[in-house]
Parts: C-alpha cells; structure tokens; sequence
C-alpha cells in the first residue's frame, strides 16, 4: 500500500509514500501545510500537479479504507452526543444509508472504546470529558473504522501522559497490524517513538527518509528558519511568534 | 380548564384547523431539532421572506400561492447551499444578501398591484380557520415525506452536524447533506405559511428544539420533547385564540396565540430546568486533564 | 420620465440625498455586521423593532425611541437566553425574534387597522421622505459614523482576535455592546428609507460586495459605503423610472453589483488559474 504525491502551490513538489505498516511523521512550523497535505490524502483538494494514490485507488475511492483524525477542540462540547455514538460514527460507512448500526457494531466500537480505555464512559455525553479523552474518543472512533491508512492532525498537541501513553500504544498495535499512519506533530520525542519515516516540510519538502536522518538540526532550521528554538536536546520544538 | 380546551373544537371547521396545526406541530417539532443541531434559526427565519416573490408572482399570475412558494423556498435553498461554498462568503452573509434581494424582488412585483395590503396581512399572519381538507392533506403529504427523508438520513445527518470534516473525509459530499436539509426547511416552511403566517413560522421551527434542548441530553429525547411541545403548545393556543375571540371580545389571530404559547413554554421550561439544575449540578462542565506531558 | 428630468423635483432631490446617505451609512457599518457575524442578529433587530413601533404608536411616543427600547430588549433577550450554554447564539436569537414577535402581534391586535402602516414599516417609503427626516438620518448617521471612527483599531482587533484583545485588556464584552448599539442605531435610521427588512439588504450586501475586491478593513469600509451609497442613487433613479417601490429598487441594485463582481471574480479565477485565493479575513488555524 502506499500513498504518493506532489503538488504546487501552498505545497510545491512534495511527495512520499508510506508502507504497509509504515509511519511518516509530518514536521514543520504552522502554515507549512501539513494539515493541506492530510486533506490531499484524503482527496478533498485539487492538485495543480501530481498525483495520490491510495491503495492503488484514487482518494475518493478509498476513503472507506482510510481514518482521520482531527483536533477534538474543533467539536462542540455542548452537542447532545455520546461518546459511544460518536465511536459508532466510525462505523457509518460500513452499515450504510439507511441502515441503524446494529449489535455487531456497538460490539467493535466498545471493542476501540476499551483499548483506549474508555469503555466506562461510553453513555456519557462527548462533551463531558476531558480533552485528552475526547482525543481518544476520536481515535477509537478511527479504530471501529477498521482503516488501512489512518492520518492524525497533531494528535499529540498538550495531551496528558494517560492520553500519550495511550496513543502510543494504539499506533504500535495498528502498525503491527499493516496499517499504514501520516501523522504531523511538534513533537519529535513521540515521533521517533511512533514513526519510521519523516517528512520536514515547508511548503516545499525540505528533507524526507528514516526518521533519524530526516530530523537533523540543520534539517530543521531549515525548516522552521531562525524562529525555531530546540529544547532538552531534541524532544520538542517551540516557536517563537513571527 | 377542561371546558375551554375541548369547547372550542365543536365545529367542524375549528377540527380541521386542529388537525392542520397537528400535523404541523409534528413537522416543524421534529424539523426543528435538526434546525437547532445544525444551527439553522437564520436559514429558516430567511426562508420565511425569500419565499414572498414565490407568492407574488403566484397571486399576480392568478396560479396557487403554495406552489409559488414551494418554487420559492426551493430555489432558496438551493443558491444558499451554493453560495456557502464560495470562500469568500460566509452562510450568513449569503442569507443576508438573499433575503433582501429576494423579498425586494416580491415587493416590486406585488407593487404592481394597488390592492395588496389585506392578502398581505393574511400572507404575513395566517389564516388557519379557513384551511380546507385539500390543505390538510397536503400537510400531510410534505409532513410524510419529510419524515421519510429524515428517516432515511438521519444518522449521516447527525454525523455532519457534529464532525462536517469527519463526515467528508468519510466521503459524505457535506454539500449535498446541506442541501437536504436546506430543503426541508424551506418545505415546511411552505407548509407553515399557511397556519401562522410567514412572520411566526420561525417560532415553530426553533422554539420547540430549544425547549428539548433544555430538558434533555439525548437526540432522541430533543426530538420526542420538541414534538410534543410543539403539538402541546399548538392545541392550546389555538384554543386560547378561540376562547379569546368568542368571549373576550379580544380579536388574536391563532398564529400570535400559538407563538405566545411557545414563548411561555420556552420561559417555563428555562426557569424549571434552571432551579432544578442549581439544586443538583450535574458535570455538565469537561472535567480537567491530569498533568500534562 | 427619467431620474435628470425629475431631479428638478424637491421630493425627488430629498429622496436621492436620503438613499444616498443610508446606503453609504450602511455600507460602512455593514463591514463591522459582516465581520462579526451579524446579519442573523441584524434581522432579528428589525423584526423586534415591529412590536417597539407598535407600541410607541399605541402610547404616542416616538416610534424611534419605540423601535430602540425594542432592539435594546432583543439584546438583552439574546445575552439572557444564550447566556444558557445549551443554546448557542443563532438559537438564541431565534427564540427572542419569536418572542418579540408574539408580543408586536399581540398589541397590533389590540389596536384595529394598522396593516397600511405595517407594509410602510416593512419596506420603507423612500419617495415620500420629508427634510426633517433628512436631518434625523444625517444626525444618527454622524453619530455612528463618530462611534466607528472613534473606536476603529480597536473595533478591528477586538473582531479578529477576541482572546488576543482581552489577553491585551480590552474590554471585549463592552465593544461588542457597542458594535450592537451602532448597528441597531442604523437600522432604526433606515427603517425610514428602506423599511426594516431591507435594512439588513443594505447592511449586508454592499459589504460582501467590498468583501470580494479587498482584505483590507478600512478599504473594505469605504468600498462598501461607496456601494452603498452607489445603489441608492441606482435604486432611486430605477423607481423613478419604472415607478417601482423605493426601497426595493434601492436593494435589488446592490444584489445586482454584487452579483456582477462575483462573477467577475470567478470568471477570472477560471481564467488564470494559479491565481491567490483570496484569504479569510478572520484569522484561522495555522497549519
């Protein structure tokens, strides 16, 4: 399985592939277009140039085999949800229009639920936990899916220890299982925990290959330019404001 | 108390009314709840003045206002679900814009003609006590269909009004949801016209999700709640428009009546859950994470 | 008879002079209804508006001071209901339209008649515009103008970045008052020239049209003023030509200037492609 692009524009001639059971890690500073490089994945932009590939299928063609998972800060917190229902959405495209998920359904997503230890808060409504829960709600939800290829949007971004933790476990046991991940993240610790592969990027690729050889301090200045300031040798990077 | 809700309902032409406004109150109830999920007040409150030029052309053409206005309401939600794609206009401000060039565009065409002012007043408040059997079973047929449609949907549609990015990157086409949904307001506010006017038909479409929302947590309980308020509310102030007409020498037009209702139900239902809630909080608030990493 | 032959005519003259200064009034204003996602709230204050008129005809008093108390009460309905963090502000808004309309169609029911007056309010009455009313719109018109001016920075920051301007301690709550005051001020001076529901067509319309052709707040103001004041003038000389009603004529030709710039726009988006998207104007999420 592999995913391979390049475009122009708000990004100019990037591409990668990512295995069966491989990892690409997204660094960049904000604007560098990780997040547009997800949504390409996922066929929602128009390429000026190049091409994705997914599964050997167009991204349209694939979405089904494909998981997403976004910030959980941009839901609303006060919507009459739970978080069961919300795993279950998950499902949605495997039970189809105008079907209601049936006994087999709730069984997978209480099945994600519990690997990302959450099986206990399963009637409570989305908007009542924590954040760092509300993440993994949204990764159980990419679990129940039973994707192929799953791309995180900063999973990582001030999450407790439970929630990373957890994180880093799940990214383990679906990478065992050949699911491929694109994930962009600030921070390099957990990337090296969770990836093979990196892909530095500002709006044009500035390094890509084995994690240890993409990121290198002078990959990442180059980068992030002179606003990037490492910390404790290497484990995460801030950026001072423009 | 019995007396004045089961003695207004003698006649058969204030039975056909209850029966309009029944089946009304189901429709806008269970609409309104996908009105209140998808944030839709304005679209609705906008749909009641961009179907105006549909019924002006009707009455100028001498052809049926309901269709008129159905053309009408369709089409408005169809360039409203169209516009809001366009990066640089926001929903709301393609609603603006659309009521105002729509209802200018009614006001022309009515213009033409010197006597307009009663079949505006009727147009603006409703003339329920004079609905026909045709009438009720063209409720009841656009109130079948749309509770077929949201049947159908319902679970995409609850999906999309939570997680629009997760619902496209699953593949729904948003777009084409919206429009649905667009589309059935715009229907039942057709349907609406007729029983309280173009002015109050708002009040159906929101007021009774925003009681349910109130009272309950849980999309089912929303939609149970905002039928029932919504059916509750109705039959009363039908009964109170009656009651006031007949015996109080006060002339209240039922739109105003059945609106007042809702406005009180909405009043009572925000002060009842309010207290209840102070005695008991619940956590309705996210609790805090652990200590970061 | 076209508009240079009745120019001659004082009505006419008052009337063109009036389109003109509400179209440019709301054309600046309207940046502000867009900015902050206003033009549901801006409806919502022409309908609540209906039951203040009607009361202030029902008790004698001015139907402006009848129409401001009602808009200040919508406000206040507003915060009240939203204050609930179960219904978020377009619900909210619905729910206080609904009610300020049950009460407006309660009084007018106490008084008989009304429907005439009712149509004017609704749509305004441009060509029968007297000079004081002249005067009353170029006075509220300076006032908020003033208002604008007077807090345009910090209007502008405070919209784009509510957390950064309370962070730099801005007092976010009090400008959004403001915002809301100015903008109900505006309504309650158009209601005259182009009724209530036309009001939001000029708050609305000339400002997405600016919207297309810049970023820039300050451009985008006067752009749109000048929009504005554009389909007034389009609008009167269109009813005294066709002998159509005022306000709407004045509506109808602001669609249509936005209507030609967005297809400009697209035309030549699809002409030369590669071409910058235009940006939000409100700051979004990086990344």
């Amino acid at each position: 399985m592999s995913v391979r692009y390049g475009r122009d524009l708000a990004l100019e001639d990037v591409s990668l592939s990512v295995a069966r059971g491989g990892a690409v890690a997204l660094i960049g500073p904000n604007g560098a277009g990780k997040s547009t490089l997800l949504k390409a994945i996922l066929g929602l932009l128009p390429l000026a140039q190049g091409g994705v590939k997914v599964l050997g299928r167009r991204p349209e063609d694939a979405r089904e085999q494909v998981a997403y998972v976004q910030q959980a800060d941009t839901l609303d917190p006060e919507f009459p949800v739970s978080v069961l229902q919300v795993v279950l959405m998950g499902r949605y495209r495997a039970v189809g229009w105008a079907r209601r998920p049936g006994a087999a359904d709730r069984r997978e997503a209480m099945r994600a639920l519990t690997e990302v230890g959450l099986a206990d808060r399963a009637k409570d409504r989305f908007g009542t936990l924590s954040g760092g829960q509300r993440q993994r709600v949204l990764l159980a939800r990419a679990i129940a899916q039973h994707a192929q290829l799953l791309l995180l949007d900063e999973p990582f971004n001030g999450l407790d220890a439970t929630t990373t933790d957890v994180l880093i476990e799940v990214l383990a046991r679906l990478r065992g299982d050949g699911v491929g991940v694109v994930m962009s993240t600030h921070d390099l610790a957990v990337a090296h925990l969770t990836c093979g592969d990196a892909c530095v990027l500002n709006r044009r690729r500035v390094a890509y290959g084995p994690i240890d050889q993409a990121i290198t301090p002078g990959n990442l200045a180059e980068a992030y330019g002179s606003r990037a300031v490492l910390l404790a040798s290497e484990a995460t990077i801030v950026t001072t404001a423009d | 108390m019995v007396r004045l809700l089961v003695e207004p309902f003698r006649d058969a032409y204030m039975q056909r009314a209850l029966i309009e406004v029944l089946l009304l109150s189901g429709l806008a109830g269970i609409v309104s709840v996908y009105v209140l999920l998808r944030r839709l007040a304005f679209v609705g409150d906008a749909l009641t003045h961009t179907i105006f030029p549909g019924v002006a052309i009707a009455f100028v053409a001498g052809q049926s206002l309901f269709l008129g206005a159905l053309v009408a309401g369709l089409l408005s939600a169809v360039l409203l679900t169209w516009a809001s794609r366009i990066p640089t206009v926001d929903q709301d401000a393609a609603l603006g814009v659309l009521v105002g060039a729509f209802f200018s565009l009614g006001v022309v065409i009515v213009s033409t003609r010197q006597s307009y002012t009663a079949d505006l007043t009727a147009l603006l408040f409703g003339r329920i006590l004079t609905v026909d059997t045709a009438e009720i079973i063209q409720t009841a047929v656009i109130t079948a269909a749309v509770l077929v449609v949201l049947a159908l949907l319902h679970k995409e549609l609850v999906l999309r009004a939570f997680d629009p990015v997760a619902a496209e990157a699953m593949g729904y086409r948003v777009m084409a949801l919206d429009l649905v949904v667009n589309g059935l307001v715009a229907l039942v506010v057709v349907a609406g016209v007729r029983a309280v006017g173009t002015v109050l038909v708002i009040a159906l479409l929101v007021v009774p999700g925003a009681i349910a929302r109130l009272v309950t947590d849980r999309i089912g309980g929303l939609l149970v709640v905002s039928v029932g308020a919504a059916a509750l509310c109705g039959y009363v102030g039908l009964a109170a428009s009656y009651e006031a007409s007949l015996n109080h020498r006060v002339r209240v037009g039922s739109g105003a009546t059945i609106v007042v209702a809702l406005t009180v139900a909405f009043l009572g239902a925000a002060t009842v859950t309010t207290l209840v809630r102070r005695r008991r909080p619940a956590p309705t608030t996210p609790q805090a994470d652990p200590v970061p990493a | 008879m076209t508009i240079l032959q009745q120019l001659d005519s004082p009505l006419i003259r008052r009337a063109l002079l009036e389109a003109v200064l509400v179209g440019a009034l709301c054309g600046a204003v309207g940046v502000h209804v867009l900015l902050r996602r206003l033009p549901f709230f801006t409806l919502a204050l022409s309908h609540a508006a209906f039951p203040g008129v009607v009361l202030a005809s029902l008790l004698g008093v001015s139907v402006y001071l009848g129409g401001a108390l009602a808009s200040l009460g919508l406000v206040l309905a507003v915060a009240a209901i939203g204050s609930s963090r179960r219904l978020e502000a377009s619900t909210a808004t619905g729910v206080a339209l609904a009610g300020a309309f049950a009460v407006g169609v309660l009084l007018q029911s106490a008084q008989s008649g009304g429907s005439r007056d009712l149509a004017a309010f609704l749509v305004g009455d441009v060509l029968t515009v007297s000079p004081r009313d002249l005067a009353t719109t170029a006075a509220f018109g300076l006032i908020v103008v003033g208002g604008l001016a007077l807090f345009h920075k910090d209007l502008v920051f405070a919209a784009f970045d509510p957390v950064g301007a309370k962070a730099a301690g801005y007092r976010t709550a009090g400008l959004e008052v403001l915002v809301l005051a100015l903008v109900a001020l505006t309504v309650v001076t158009s209601i005259r020239a182009v009724g209530t529901i036309l009001a939001v067509a000029l708050l609305v319309t000339p400002a997405l049209t600016a919207r297309q052709w810049t970023d820039e707040i300050g451009r985008m103001m006067a752009l749109s003023a000048l929009f504005g004041a554009l389909a007034g003038v389009g609008g009167i000389a269109a009813s005294a030509q066709w002998s159509v009603a005022g306000g709407s004529a004045i509506a109808l030709t602001a669609t249509g200037l936005l209507v030609i710039t967005v297809a400009f726009q697209q035309a030549r988006r699809a002409l030369l492609p590669g071409g910058r998207q235009p940006s939000g104007v409100t700051a979004g999420r990086c990344g």
